[in-house]
C-alpha cells in the first residue's frame, strides 16, 4: 500500500514538474503563447465557427466581388457572400479531413516504424523496401493521377486518402528512433527480464516517444490542409462543399483575383488562413521540441 | 570501386523495379476510369465511318494497349511500348507522340526549377551556418523561426501571394505564361529578355518555398558539427578561427548535396502549383490539362516522367555522396 502511494506521489510531482517547465518554455518566449492560443482558436473555429452563421450564407446581388469595407472586412465572393463567413463555415471541412489525416498518417506510421525497428529481419526489410517506394512516388502527381478515378465526397474519404498516402515519412522516423532506443539500457533491461514484446512496447517504447510522435502529428496536419486545399485550388476535385482550396480556385480562376484588385480580399481570406495555421502549429513545435529535448535549452 | 558500382548494380535494380510499378499504378489507372475511355474511343471511330480492325488499331496507337484481350494481354502491351519508349500519342495535342510532347514541356520545367533550386541552396546555407553559430541571439532565433515558417508555408501560398504583390497590387512583372507574344522567338534581345522578366515570380516562388529548408537542414548539421570531437580538438590546439570555422562548413554541407539531389528530383513533381499559378507550360501544368482534358496516353507518361526523375535523382545523390564522403564508401554498412 505504501509503495503504491509513493508511486503515484512521485508521478503526481513528476506532472507537476512536468507543467512548470512547459509554463517556463511558454514564458521565455511570448511567441509560442501566441502559437497555442491561435491552435485553440483554430480547434474553435472547426468545431462551433460554423453555428454562428445560416446553412445558406446571405447573398447579396448589388455587391458582387466588392473589396473590403465595414459590412464586410475582407469583402465579397462572386456571389456577395462575405469572405470571413466563408472562411469560417469552410474551415470544417478542411480541418476535420487534416485531422483524420494526421490520426491515419501517424497511428499507421507510428505502427509500421515500431514493428519494423522491433522486429528487425526480414519483416524490417520487406516493409521498408515498401515504405521507400511510397516516398519515391510523387506524392502531388499520385493524388492528381487518382482524382480521375476516386471522387474523395467527403471530408473523412479525403482525410483517409491522404493519410493512406502520407504514411511513409512518419514510418522511417519512427523506425529509427526505435532502433537507436531499443539499445538503451532500459530496454535492454526489460528484454533480459523476459517482459513480453506487448510490455516492451506499450510500456516502454511509446511513452519515450510520444512526444516525438505528437509533434509529427501536428506536422501531419498542415500537410493535410496543404494537400486538400491544394487540390481544390488546382479544380481537379468536384465542388463538394464551400472550403478554403475552392475559394482560391474561385477567387482566381473564376474571377480573376490576380487581374483585378477588387477580388484580392477574397483571395485573401483564404491565404490568410492557411498562413495563420502555419505559423500556430510551426510555434507551438518549436515549444514542445524545448519542452521534450531538453538538451535545446542552452544558456 | 567494387563497392561503388555494387551500390550502382543495386541502386539501378531498384529503380527499374520502382519504373515498373508506377507504370503499372498509372496503366490500371487508365483502365480503372468510369466510363472506359479506351472502349468509348474505338466506337467514336466507328461511328465516324471506321471498320472495327481500323478503329482498334488506331487506338492501340493513341493508348498504348490493344483495347480489346484480356487484360494480361493488355498489360504486356502496355509495357513492351514502354520498352520501346512508346508512350502512345497525346490526343490534345494534336497526335503528337507523348514523349514529343512531354520534351516540349520538360525545358520549361527543367530551368526555372534549377535555378531557383541553386539560388535558395546558396543563400540558406550561409544563413544556416549564421543561424547555427548565433542560435542563442535574437537574430539567429529569427532566422530559425524564418525558416521553419517558409518551411511549412505551402508552395501554392507564397506563389499567390507574390503573384497578388508584384503583378496586381504593383504591377511591376509580369504574372503569366512564359513570354510575351509580341517577340519573335531566336536569339534576340527582346524574346530573352521578356522570357528572363517572365521568369522572375516563377523562379522566386521556388528560391522561397525551398529556402526555409536549406536554413533549417544546415542550421542542424552545423549543431551537430560543433559538437564533434575534431573541433574541440581544434579549439584547444589555438586553431584560428576561420580555419575551424572552415573545418565545420566542409563537414556540415556533405549531408546537404545530397538532399541538393533529392530536391531536384521532387521540384519537377511540385512544379505543378507554381506552373498552374503563373501559367509556365511545364510539366506539371501538362499533367493537370492532360487530366481535364481526358488525355489519359499524356497523364500516364507526364506521371512516369516526373517518377523517374525522382528515381535518377536519388541514385545521383547516393553515388555523388559516396563520391565526396569516404567514411560512406570504406564502410558500406556504417549503421543500419
Amino acid at each position: 500500500m505504501s509503495v503504491l502511494l509513493e508511486s503515484s506521489s512521485t508521478s503526481a510531482a513528476m506532472r507537476r514538474n512536468f507543467w512548470a517547465g512547459v509554463w517556463r518554455v511558454m514564458k521565455r518566449k511570448p511567441s509560442r503563447m501566441v502559437g497555442a492560443v491561435l491552435v485553440l482558436g483554430f480547434v474553435f473555429m472547426g468545431v462551433f465557427g460554423p453555428m454562428f452563421y445560416p446553412a445558406q450564407l446571405p447573398l447579396d446581388p448589388t455587391r458582387i466581388t466588392a473589396p473590403p469595407s465595414w459590412e464586410h472586412w475582407l469583402g465579397t465572393d462572386d456571389q456577395g457572400r462575405d469572405v470571413i463567413a466563408l472562411v469560417v463555415t469552410g474551415s470544417r471541412y478542411v480541418l476535420l479531413a487534416a485531422l483524420v489525416t494526421a490520426v491515419i498518417t501517424v497511428v499507421v506510421g507510428t505502427g509500421i516504424g515500431l514493428f519494423s525497428g522491433f522486429k528487425r529481419g526480414r519483416w524490417d526489410n520487406v516493409l521498408m523496401r515498401l515504405t521507400d517506394m511510397k516516398l519515391t512516388i510523387p506524392g502531388l502527381p499520385l493524388l492528381l493521377v487518382l482524382s480521375t478515378v476516386w471522387k474523395f465526397s467527403s471530408a473523412i474519404q479525403m482525410g483517409l486518402v491522404l493519410g493512406l498516402l502520407g504514411w511513409g515519412g512518419v514510418a522511417r522516423a519512427v523506425r529509427s528512433q526505435t532502433l537507436s532506443l531499443r539499445e538503451r539500457g532500459f530496454i535492454e533491461a526489460a528484454r533480459g527480464l523476459g517482459l513480453p514484446t506487448r510490455h516492451i512496447v506499450g510500456k516502454e517504447l511509446l511513452p519515450s516517444m510520444a512526444p516525438y510522435i505528437a509533434m509529427n502529428m501536428l506536422i501531419a496536419v498542415t500537410g493535410g490542409v496543404y494537400a486538400q486545399v491544394g487540390l481544390f485550388f488546382l479544380g481537379v476535385l468536384p465542388y463538394e462543399s464551400n472550403n478554403w482550396g475552392q475559394m482560391l480556385n474561385t477567387a482566381v480562376f473564376r474571377s480573376g483575383a490576380l487581374q483585378v484588385p477588387s477580388a484580392l480580399g477574397f483571395l485573401i481570406g483564404p491565404l490568410l488562413a492557411i498562413l495563420l495555421l502555419t505559423l500556430a502549429i510551426v510555434l507551438v513545435v518549436d515549444a514542445m521540441d524545448e519542452i521534450f529535448n531538453p538538451r535545446l535549452r542552452e544558456e | 570501386m567494387v563497392v561503388i558500382a555494387r551500390r550502382l548494380a543495386g541502386h539501378l535494380a531498384r529503380g527499374v523495379v520502382m519504373i515498373l510499378v508506377v507504370a503499372t499504378i498509372s496503366f490500371f489507372i487508365v483502365r480503372s476510369i468510369p466510363g472506359d475511355p479506351v472502349a468509348a474511343n474505338v466506337q467514336k471511330l466507328v461511328q465516324q465511318g471506321m471498320d472495327q480492325q481500323a478503329a482498334e488499331q488506331a487506338t492501340r496507337v493513341l493508348y498504348g494497349f490493344q483495347p480489346k484481350g484480356s487484360l494480361w494481354e493488355q498489360y504486356t502491351q502496355y509495357m513492351s511500348g514502354l520498352l520501346r519508349f512508346d508512350l502512345g500519342q497525346s490526343i490534345t495535342h494534336a497526335g503528337a507522340p507523348v514523349t514529343q510532347v512531354l520534351g516540349e514541356a520538360a525545358k520549361w520545367t527543367v530551368l526555372p526549377v534549377l535555378v531557383g533550386t541553386l539560388l535558395s541552396f546558396l543563400v540558406g546555407i550561409l544563413m544556416g551556418v549564421y543561424a547555427a553559430i548565433k542560435r542563442s541571439g535574437k537574430l539567429g532565433d529569427v532566422l530559425a523561426i524564418s525558416g521553419s515558417l517558409l518551411h511549412g508555408i505551402p508552395q501554392y501560398v507564397l506563389g499567390l501571394l507574390l503573384s497578388a504583390v508584384f503583378a496586381t497590387l504593383i504591377p511591376i512583372l509580369p504574372g503569366d505564361g512564359p513570354v510575351d507574344i509580341l517577340f519573335e522567338p531566336g536569339f534576340n534581345a527582346g524574346y530573352i529578355g521578356s522570357l528572363a522578366q517572365h521568369a522572375v515570380l516563377p523562379v522566386l516562388t521556388y528560391a522561397l518555398a525551398s529556402y526555409g529548408g536549406w536554413i533549417l537542414a544546415m542550421k542542424s548539421s552545423v549543431v551537430t558539427v560543433l559538437g564533434d570531437d575534431f573541433i574541440l580538438a581544434a579549439e584547444l590546439r589555438g586553431m584560428k578561427r576561420s580555419i575551424i570555422f572552415r573545418y565545420i562548413a566542409r563537414n556540415a554541407i556533405l549531408p546537404l548535396f545530397t538532399i541538393l539531389a533529392l530536391s531536384l528530383g521532387l521540384l519537377l513533381g511540385g512544379a505543378v502549383f507554381i506552373e498552374r499559378i503563373f501559367n509556365y507550360p511545364g510539366l506539371g501544368l501538362l499533367l493537370l490539362d492532360s487530366i481535364t482534358m481526358r488525355d489519359y496516353a499524356l497523364m500516364g507518361g507526364a506521371f512516369l516522367l516526373i517518377t523517374v526523375s525522382i528515381i535518377v535523382a536519388n541514385i545521383l545523390a547516393d553515388l555523388f555522396y559516396s563520391a565526396i564522403d569516404p567514411r560512406v564508401r570504406s564502410g558500406e554498412e556504417v549503421s543500419s
